[in-house]
């Protein structure tokens, strides 16, 4: 090393201001990708993640968005780093992107870019910008299928690459990527939006690093990483010592109708935590698989939410942990299982540790969240308008508080997507929404109830059209605790010449006709304490707006209004 | 009438939460001159007409002398933030009853076990669904039938609100069944005040353009009820100049509008700040300004352009969207009462929360125990605790240095004054990096702008922030405490109309675009029409909010005339290429362009007053030196009284400039002159 970061002295109140500097930098980035992304993934659902990192590959810095790209990026980089393309191979000049889950990615949808930043001809650090992307081919229009089973058939995996090299845009690579994927126009835009929001985020931090010095600023990333770890510990202090264990299931893999077993062990000693998730099931043969990359960023985000104080968010926080998973594992999967749907597990995984952590820190941890992303994809052959691709990711209800009810509907634990205006794809596409509204009743019951799901309905208006859905909880329902009780479980039907039909929740590439109505409903949350403690007023509420019908006031509360 | 003025006096006013700020021209004199009065907030037309008359003894007009009152107000912002509203009911498309309940369904604490939603303020058992369907092309698939209207009176007879909202899908590109809802209302109902979003807000997505009247229903009883009382009030005076209210978009329109429309001016509040420094980009002769207001809670910063106050065309109140144009400004919760704390793992955090006006800073002896950043400016000797708004109140620079040490110093382990001091360069950073990320967004350079410094507490941080931001000019106005007012003394008459319609740029849809332009311009002309305003003070422009197809986000691009053919569309079009690299440092020359909106702005020019410079004084000289912390150490700085500050003398830094309500605090490597029109410019050497 020939800077001395040793030597450089920060002051806290300094260090709290390189801080802002820096989440002011990845904030800079995100409002990039906001308003130059071509996608309605993209611009609409907000499925895409800025950070920074120090020269080592951690992430030091965060924009407020996904949870659970920002902490899987740090584990991609530092795999890239080890095992594809050494630090001494990247200039200023060049931008590496892949979206491959077997180098430390999630799912091939998830195009992720890093670029170095460097001062005085050292490397000082790195910025990176993940997109969920519309399309990256494969068997299933969206990318987003639920029948796959080899990751072959998911799309294109692009390995660790430089896209632009010394300055240059490498040419061949973005022609055979574009060549692979159905939107390729979108693919192109939305890659872009990315290059720029690097590019706006190198200048911001070499902007600080001229104002600081290379060997100030590194000093600052150290002790922000060091901070962020003592501020864990001290989080993980406040927990009572013991281990911890919870379950709950993932339906199926859409492939066999078999659950999927998530298991969490949880041990606490003094300032560090042991995660073992060796209790959950083999890796499965469709694509509900997360590899250690998804696992891991789960585990940091289930953590970071329960801590009882604010945590300034980086990657010093995963320290402490440490997360056993032996290879093969739903949780850990291994090449070349397929892949697309890890947030099923993440999802899954990130309620199962609130569950443990109930036990151990019960005034602070909610019930089951609707805790899946609901993915409907559909694609439409119009003879005018030709091909469009619609991914769209709905939600549930929250668990409710020790406290307080669940919110409705609204993004929650490994995701956070805003959804579609609905007008603004029927603009685009020949789709029309039959409506878009909360469900009565699938709040879990309690003495504070679970947030409500929501319906959506989508008709076709053309002569061809193909459903693909990866969807989940239609049997294991979100869990109440302390005496709640569960929410009421998710639903998927179509509606064909006035029958309704119900589909299964991995659906893929279905034909659709015109005049077919497809219609979603999501679950809400788990409850919290016994039903018999609400209070009546709240339960006569619940009637009058219509969250609660009478006689599911009457059944789970044991009193009519 | 035509709006021509003939009575000589000209008041703007700004009724804030303390003070009613009166700024008063008088053509007879040429005269532009300032009054306040304590804000009456039961009713804050009491405060205003105590103002005006008092004013009126004071600087010799009477009520007939005065043509135009021009009011800002925050009546409809506050309504809305302490839930003092009406009931009211919600009409949608059947099937979209919850859409103003789910909202877009993100959170922004993303670590949070309970986010918070944005609130909804017409709940479930309030809105009706009607039977009604219109198409993505504007075509109807399900009519509205008279059974449906009956059945929906009915619904809303058992509801009994006194104010209805209605947001359908797919208004914005037809909006006869919203005409026809309303219509039927006003005859069969005619008490109910009715919102249509198609004649609000004619954008698309659903869910802005219902938050946006929902905002819009619930207000029209509060604001129509405000004017009612202020009217009333006028008339027993025998006052009946020409009622205009300041709007968000930075003009200000009729109170009749303002009764139909008062969500027009939500967000209003620091319209007149920033119509002042669109005012003082032409007196000073700077195009690029970004102005920052810094009072006791909030640091607001906007930019002018090219000589024009930045508009956006969609904003929020307490999270939920506004979706009309208005003056764009990015607020921070940090000002002079805002809080330090040392969070666990020494993190120094100050604000958002603030200690408010009381008990407010511990300085102020009346109970505060946080320290705030005002402690931390009398701790190290930049306010003097003696002469605290005009010596109208003394601070206690004791109970100071106690909080700092006792809230900051001690817990990370520091000396008194760096603490203090760490405690400003963290307030500091973070109004620079509300400043860069304002410029950033719009793809310019801070080194190209002026600062305008304004509010109660700018002027000490001014200069340090310009440091930050590259920034090597600031400007410290003439009566910055009443700022506001007079901005909105020089306001003119604006109209935003809009009309929604994604269609492809090219030379096949002209005959699709035309005429929606042409509409959107009878329409502009008819506003005009009805606030009388003579046709050489006529001003239309048009515009169009255009993206690469796809993209979520529009940019919006002024056309050169009132006109779009196959020889403007290409121009129009090049326009949007440029903008969007300098914006976001990449264009797609070769990419599909979109339409999405267009917009028209009818101006109605009121004659501006034409001030003259103040009286300068040719020699003057600094009132003393005093003890100031700068830098790690105290040092002997000299304070000067802005009144002796006269044209022709350089102050260099470090020095202090104090006024009645506000001080400037020059640090080293700054000098500050006066201007022939009495602004206090700084430079950095």
């Amino acid at each position: 090393m020939n800077v001395n970061v040793a030597d450089a002295e920060i002051s806290p109140i300094e260090l709290e201001i390189i801080y802002n500097a820096l989440t002011a930098a990845a904030a800079e980035m995100d409002v990039t990708i906001w308003r130059t992304s071509r996608s309605t993934i993209v611009r609409e659902l907000l499925d895409y993640s800025t950070a920074i990192f120090d020269r080592d590959g951690w992430n030091v810095a965060q924009a407020a968005r996904i949870p659970s790209h920002l902490n899987s990026m740090s584990y991609f980089l530092t795999e890239i780093l080890a095992r594809h393309i050494p630090p001494d191979r990247w200039g200023p000049d060049d931008v590496v992107i892949s979206n491959d889950p077997y180098c430390g990615g999630q799912h091939l949808p998830d195009i992720v870019a890093y670029k170095a930043v460097f001062r005085n001809g050292r490397r000082i650090g790195f910025v990176g910008a993940l997109c969920h992307h519309l399309d990256v081919g494969g068997s299933s229009p969206g990318s987003y299928g639920s029948s796959a089973t080899e990751i072959f058939q998911e799309g294109l995996r692009i390995p660790p690459v430089k896209i632009v090299e010394r300055g240059k845009l490498n040419e061949p690579i973005r022609d055979i990527i574009l060549q692979n994927v159905r939107q390729p126009d979108i693919l192109w835009g939305d890659l872009q939006s990315q290059l720029a929001s690097l590019h706006i985020g190198a200048a911001s931090i070499e902007r600080l690093a001229m104002k600081l010095g290379e060997a100030r600023f590194e000093a600052a990333t150290h002790q922000l990483l060091d901070r962020s770890e003592a501020a864990m510990r001290a989080v993980i202090g406040r927990i009572p010592d013991g281990t911890y264990e919870f379950e709950d299931h993932v339906d199926d893999d859409g492939i066999l109708d078999t659950p999927i077993r998530i298991h969490a062990r949880l041990t606490v000693e003094g300032d560090e935590l042991t995660v073992d998730l060796s209790g959950c099931s083999p890796q499965v043969m469709g694509p509900s698989n997360a590899t250690l990359s998804s696992t891991c960023s789960t585990v940091f985000y289930a953590l970071i939410a329960s801590a009882d104080v604010p945590i300034a968010a980086n990657a010093g926080c995963y320290r402490p942990v440490r997360i056993v998973a032996p290879p093969g594992l739903c949780v850990s999967a291994a090449v070349p299982a397929p892949v697309v749907h890890r947030i099923a597990i993440g999802h899954r995984l990130a309620t199962v540790l609130f569950g443990a952590l109930h036990q151990a820190v019960p005034e602070r941890m909610p019930a089951a969240y609707y805790a899946v992303s609901y993915v409907v994809t559909l694609q439409t052959i119009d003879p005018e308008l030709g091909r469009r691709v619609l991914v769209e990711i709905e939600v549930g209800g929250i668990g409710a508080l020790p406290v307080s009810d669940g919110a409705s509907a609204l993004s929650f634990g490994m995701h956070n997507n805003a959804n579609i205006p609905m007008e603004m794809i029927e603009s685009d596409m020949p789709v029309t929404f039959m409506g878009y509204g909360l469900l009565s009743d699938t709040g879990g019951p309690g003495q504070w109830r679970g947030g409500l799901g929501l319906w959506r309905e989508w008709r076709i208006d053309c002569p061809m059209a193909q459903l693909s859905t990866n969807l989940d909880r239609f049997k294991f329902r979100p869990f109440g605790l302390s005496g709640g009780e569960p929410a009421a479980p998710s639903a998927l039907y179509l509606i064909r010449d006035g029958e309704k039909q119900a589909l299964r929740s991995k659906v893929t590439n279905m034909m659709l006709r015109n005049g077919d109505i497809i219609r979603l409903e999501t679950s809400g949350g788990g409850g919290f304490g016994e039903a018999r403690l609400r209070e009546r007023e709240l339960v006569e509420r619940d009637v009058r707006l219509g969250y609660v019908s009478a006689a599911a006031a009457r059944d789970s509360y044991g009193r009519s209004s | 009438m035509a709006l021509i003025e003939v009575a000589p006096v000209r008041i703007g006013v700004d009724i804030g939460g303390t003070f009613t700020d009166l700024q008063i021209y008088d053509a007879r004199t040429g005269a532009i001159v300032g009054y306040k009065t304590p804000t009456t907030p039961q009713d804050p037309s009491i405060g205003l007409m105590t103002g005006i008359k008092e004013a009126a003894a004071r600087y010799n007009f009477t009520l007939p002398d005065v043509g135009f009152l021009l009011h800002g107000t925050t009546i409809a912002t506050n309504a809305i933030l302490e839930r003092k509203l009406p009931k009211a009911v919600l009409v949608t498309t059947a099937g979209f009853e919850d859409v103003l309940e789910i909202g877009r369904h993100v959170r922004r604490e993303v670590y949070a076990l309970s986010p918070q939603q944005p609130p909804t303020l017409i709940p479930r058992d309030c809105r009706i669904g009607v039977a009604e369907r219109i198409r993505a092309d504007g075509s109807v698939e399900v009519p509205l039938t008279p059974a449906a209207l009956e059945n929906l009176a009915a619904a809303i007879d058992r509801i009994d609100p006194v104010s209805v909202a209605v947001c359908l899908m797919n208004s914005y590109l037809n909006p006869q069944h919203e005409q026809d809802i309303a219509g039927y209302l006003a005859k069969t109902r005619p008490a109910l005040k009715v919102s249509c979003a198609s004649a609000l807000s004619a954008e698309i997505r659903e869910y802005e353009r219902t938050s946006t009247t929902v905002l819009n229903a619930v207000l029209i009883p509060v604001i129509a009820g405000y004017l009612d009382k202020l009217t009333h009030r006028m008339e027993t005076e025998g006052f009946r100049p020409r009622l205009l209210l300041v709007q968000s978009n930075g003009g200000v329109c009729a109170a009749r509008t303002a009764a139909l429309e008062p969500v027009r001016l939500l967000l209003s509040g620091p319209s007149g700040g920033s119509a002042a420094c669109a005012l003082l980009s032409k007196i000073l002769g700077e195009d690029n300004l970004i102005g920052v207001d810094m009072g006791g809670t909030s640091f607001d910063v906007s930019v002018v352009r090219n000589g024009r106050v930045n508009v956006v065309m969609q904003g929020e109140v307490d999270r939920m969207p506004v979706r009309i144009p208005m003056v764009e400004i990015r607020a921070i919760g940090a000002g002079g009462g805002s809080l330090a704390k040392v969070q666990r793992g020494k993190r120094l955090t100050v604000g958002p929360e603030s200690a408010g006006s009381y008990p407010g800073p511990a300085c102020y002896g009346r109970g505060g125990v946080g320290a705030t950043v005002t402690d931390a400016n009398v701790t190290l000797g930049r306010i003097d605790g003696e002469k605290f708004l005009g010596g109208g109140m003394r601070l206690d620079s004791q109970a100071a240095r106690g909080v700092i040490d006792a809230e900051v110093a001690k817990p990370l382990s520091l000396a008194t004054e760096p603490a203090a001091e760490g405690l400003l360069a963290v307030v500091n950073a973070n109004l620079g990096a509300a400043i860069r990320l304002s410029l950033f967004e719009k793809g310019v350079d801070p080194r190209e702008f002026t600062m305008i410094a304004f509010g109660g507490a700018a002027g000490l941080h001014a200069v340090a922030v310009a440091d930050e931001t590259g920034i090597g000019r600031v400007v410290f106005p003439e009566n910055a405490s009443t700022l506001s007012a007079y901005g909105i003394l020089h306001s003119d008459l604006i109209h935003d109309l809009v009309r929604s319609r994604v269609l492809d740029a090219t030379p096949e849809k002209l005959g699709a675009i035309t005429p929606l332009l042409e509409c959107l311009v009878a329409d502009a002309r008819t506003r005009l029409d009805a606030d009388a305003i003579p046709e050489n003070d006529r001003h239309i422009e048009l515009s169009a909010d255009m993206h690469y197809k796809g993209q979520a986000f529009e940019l919006t691009v002024p056309l050169r005339s009132l006109q779009l053919d196959e020889a403007a569309l290409p121009v129009l079009i090049g326009d949007f290429h440029d903008l969007h690299r300098q914006y976001f440092s990449y264009s797609n020359p070769g990419s599909a362009v979109e339409i999405v909106s267009l917009r028209a702005s009818a101006i109605g020019r009121l004659p501006k007053p034409a001030a003259k410079g103040a009286a300068a004084r040719d020699s003057g000289q600094p009132i003393g030196k005093r003890k100031i912390w700068l830098s790690g150490g105290w040092r002997d700085v000299v304070v000067w009284n802005r009144d002796d500050v006269f044209p022709g003398v350089t102050i260099e830094g470090p020095a202090v400039i104090e006024e009645a309500y506000t001080s400037v605090l020059l640090v080293e490597g700054w000098s500050c002159r006066r201007d022939k029109s009495g602004h206090l410019v700084a430079r950095r050497h």
